[in-house]
This record gives structure tokens, C-alpha cells and sequence, in this order.
């Protein structure tokens, strides 16, 4: 009975209202599942092991070809660019070997390019932030005086993820018949 | 009595309409004059609104009175669960497609690696294609067509034939064995039922002729290849042979 003063007001717009409210339940319930969907998505591994497989495979080729590219005219840019390239053992190597490997190239005067044919990751564990890449590639050289030469070259490498970044860690050709390739 | 209450009822609605139309100078003093008139003590409404303020009494329900009541419009309630549902739908739709760019990325499409089953399955099975495709015995010649039906589909059946025709009839002259074998493979990407792998393979050839006893020792060379692969009912065939323009 003391309901009495607003019950008109409700027997009259309860199909509004509660329309309304089935509404807003339902917006409710889209917003939670794709509230939901979205966190799920941003929270993937899988997703963020193959941005990592991404990463990785396009500093390994990268960087393969960068250790593949030489101009003996402009030979501190191309070996600052192979020393930022890779980490590690490799890295030493390149560092350690760079004056003598700098003037052979000097007196060859050769220019040599690179082209990715293709590559691929063998292995990646992004925790360890290693992987393994297999970079099929078309090296040509140009001496002075010669034509210049193609040649297929089958890369293994190893990569380390070292501050966020992908480098080389090892290089190499894969062996024939279990012998290396020359 | 009821004739005596709908005459009071009456002079209530005079009133309060008169009270909304002055409200601040006259509602005070009426509605102070009423209690008397009511059946029931007034006190409990004395915080509601003055329009809301004189209700029929019991027994009154059903009487004109509610006509009273200001034309319905739009309740807060109302205004604020539109509101909310425009609010949560787009938000719901905002997010719906945060979650979808996330997902539809070329990397989180592509499920080399990822996808560790499929991409151990896609890599032995290339191991096995690889090495029946380019494999050829002079004494077992129709072994390579078997292959080349079991694991060709497209245009990878006229790439293979170019490929390996020639190679085949000098083998077939020489009765030479050319055993392939992969030594590395690597899945470049995944993308539903296609798929690409890269193939380092060592290839051996030896020669069985009786003047080619020096050869006896076979030659090896490695080969580098990418295939194309396609799955049918399960199984991944070949379905493009990249020797990169060698």
C-alpha cells in the first residue's frame, strides 16, 4: 500500500526499463568475454614464442649476410658491421682476427655481396633466448680484373639473444658427405 | 465516507497542484494543515517530495490520482543502463578487436616451431619425401615413379620431372645409385595446410658400370632446396620444388 505512489510509474515503464537492463547485461556479458579474449590473447606464449621465432630468424639472416658482405672500399664500416652482428665466441674471433683479415681483404681488393635465398629457425628456446638457423645463401665475389663469381653457400648458425637482441653466436657451412664444405 | 474521502482527495489534488504551480509559498502551510485528514500518520513521508506528498488515502488505489504524476519520462535508471550498454558494447567491441589484431599478426599465424607436432611431423615426412624423390637405383627404376606419386602434387610433378629427368637417364646409362640423404631441415613457416621447409641434403652418386670402377667411390655433393608442402587426409606432400634458380 505504500508502494502505492510509485507503482504507476513502474507499471508503465518496466518494458523500457527492463528492456534496457537486459541490454546492458548482455553489452555485460561481451564486455567480459572480450575483455577476457583480449588479455588471453596478450598473454599467449604461442604468440610471443613465434614473435620471438620472427626476431630471431630475421636477425640470423641478417646477420649472415652482413657476415657475407664485404666492400674493401669501405672495409671499417663492413667489420664494425660484422663485430655488432654477433656476441660470444664468434665475436671474439671477429675482433681478435680483424687487422690480418683487413689486409688480405685489402690487397684482394675484393667486393663481396651476399643475397638471402632463404632461411629458417631449427630450433628456439626463448627462455635460454637461444636458437638455431639454417640461411641459404648466394654469395658473389667480384675481384679486380675477374668476373665475379656466385656461389651457393649452406650456413648454420647459432644465435644468442643478448639484451633483447638476436646475434650471432656461431657460423658455419654445413658439411658434405662429412666432410666440410669448401 | 467515501464520498466524504473523494472530496478530500479532490481538495488534496487542488492543492498540490497549486503547490507545484507556487511551490516554495504555499506547499508548507497546506501540507502542515492535512495531517489531521489522514488516516495515517504523515510523518514517514515527510522527507518525500512534495508532489509525491499527498497520496490517497488506503482504499484510494485505484483512483485518479496517479494521472497526476508527471508525463513519464526517461528514470536515471533508465539514462544510466543506456549509458552503461554503450559503454560495455563498445568497450566489448574495442576489445574484440585488440584481441583479434593480437591473433591475426603474420607472425602468430604462422606456427613453425610453435606448432611443435606439426612441425616434427612436417619435417620427417620431408626427410622421407626428399630422400625417395631424389633417390634413384638402375636396379629398382620404377621405385622413383612410386615416389613421385606418392609425394607429388601441382606443379611440383613437372618441376620434379625437369629436375631429375636428365639426372635419371645418365644414371640409368651409367647403372649408377644416387642415394639423397637430408642432413638438416628447418620449417620456414606454417600457415594452416601449407607449409615451407628448407633442405640441406648430401647427395652420393656411385657408379655401378664395370669401366667406371674409379668412380667407385661416388661423388658427393650437398644441395640446398626449399619445398613447398600442401596437407591432403593427413599426410604432407610436395607441392613446389625451389632449387633457387640452380
Amino acid at each position: 500500500m505504500e508502494r502505492a505512489t510509485s507503482t504507476p510509474a513502474r507499471t508503465r515503464r518496466p518494458p523500457v526499463t527492463a528492456l534496457a537492463l537486459v541490454l546492458a547485461l548482455i553489452a555485460g556479458g561481451f564486455a567480459g568475454w572480450a575483455g577476457w579474449d583480449w588479455y588471453d590473447a596478450a598473454h599467449d606464449d604461442t604468440v610471443a614464442y613465434a614473435e620471438q621465432r620472427d626476431a630471431a630468424l630475421a636477425a640470423g639472416e641478417q646477420a649472415v649476410q652482413n657476415l657475407n658482405t664485404l666492400d674493401h672500399r669501405s672495409l671499417d664500416r663492413g667489420l664494425d658491421l660484422w663485430e655488432s652482428s654477433t656476441t660470444g665466441e664468434l665475436h671474439d674471433q671477429l675482433v681478435s682476427g680483424r687487422d690480418a683479415f683487413a689486409e688480405q681483404v685489402k690487397t684482394a681488393k675484393t667486393v663481396t655481396t651476399a643475397k638471402v635465398l632463404s632461411g629458417a629457425l631449427t630450433e628456439l628456446d626463448d627462455r635460454a633466448g637461444r636458437a638455431r638457423v639454417m640461411v641459404a645463401l648466394r654469395v658473389t665475389v667480384k675481384a679486380p680484373g675477374e668476373a665475379s663469381t656466385d656461389k651457393d653457400s649452406r650456413m648454420l648458425g647459432e644465435l644468442t639473444r643478448t639484451d633483447g637482441h638476436w646475434k650471432l653466436s656461431a657460423l658455419g657451412q654445413a658439411p658434405v658427405g662429412g666432410n666440410p664444405a669448401n | 465516507m467515501p464520498t466524504t474521502r473523494h472530496h478530500l482527495n479532490n481538495a488534496r489534488r487542488r492543492q498540490a497542484r497549486a503547490a507545484l504551480r507556487t511551490p516554495v509559498a504555499t506547499d508548507t502551510p497546506r501540507d502542515r494543515a492535512e495531517p489531521p485528514a489522514r488516516p495515517r500518520p504523515a510523518a514517514p513521508r515527510a522527507t518525500t517530495p512534495v508532489v509525491r506528498d499527498a497520496p490517497p488515502p488506503p482504499g484510494a488505489d485505484t483512483d485518479p490520482p496517479r494521472q497526476r504524476t508527471p508525463r513519464p519520462r526517461p528514470s536515471r535508471a533508465l539514462v544510466a543502463l543506456c549509458l552503461l550498454t554503450l559503454l560495455l558494447g563498445g568497450f566489448a567491441g574495442w576489445a574484440h578487436s585488440r584481441a583479434e589484431a593480437l591473433r591475426d599478426t603474420p607472425a602468430a599465424r604462422d606456427t613453425a616451431l610453435s606448432d611443435t607436432a606439426r612441425t616434427s611431423q612436417i619435417k620427417g615426412q620431408t626427410t622421407k619425401a626428399v630422400a625417395a624423390l631424389f633417390s634413384y637405383d638402375h636396379a629398382d627404376p620404377e621405385a622413383l615413379d612410386r615416389a613421385a606419386g606418392q609425394w607429388l602434387t601441382g606443379p611440383a610433378v613437372a618441376e620434379h620431372r625437369k629436375l631429375f629427368g636428365a639426372i635419371r637417364t645418365r644414371a640409368a646409362q651409367q647403372k649408377a645409385v644416387i642415394t639423397t640423404t637430408v642432413t638438416d631441415s628447418a620449417v620456414e613457416r606454417i600457415e594452416g595446410d601449407r607449409a615451407r621447409v628448407l633442405v640441406y641434403a648430401d647427395q652420393s652418386s656411385v657408379s655401378t658400370a664395370g669401366d667406371k670402377k674409379a668412380d667407385d667411390d661416388g661423388t658427393y655433393a650437398g644441395a640446398m632446396l626449399a619445398l613447398d608442402l600442401e596437407r591432403h587426409k593427413g599426410r604432407w606432400l610436395v607441392s613446389g620444388i625451389d632449387t633457387f634458380g640452380r
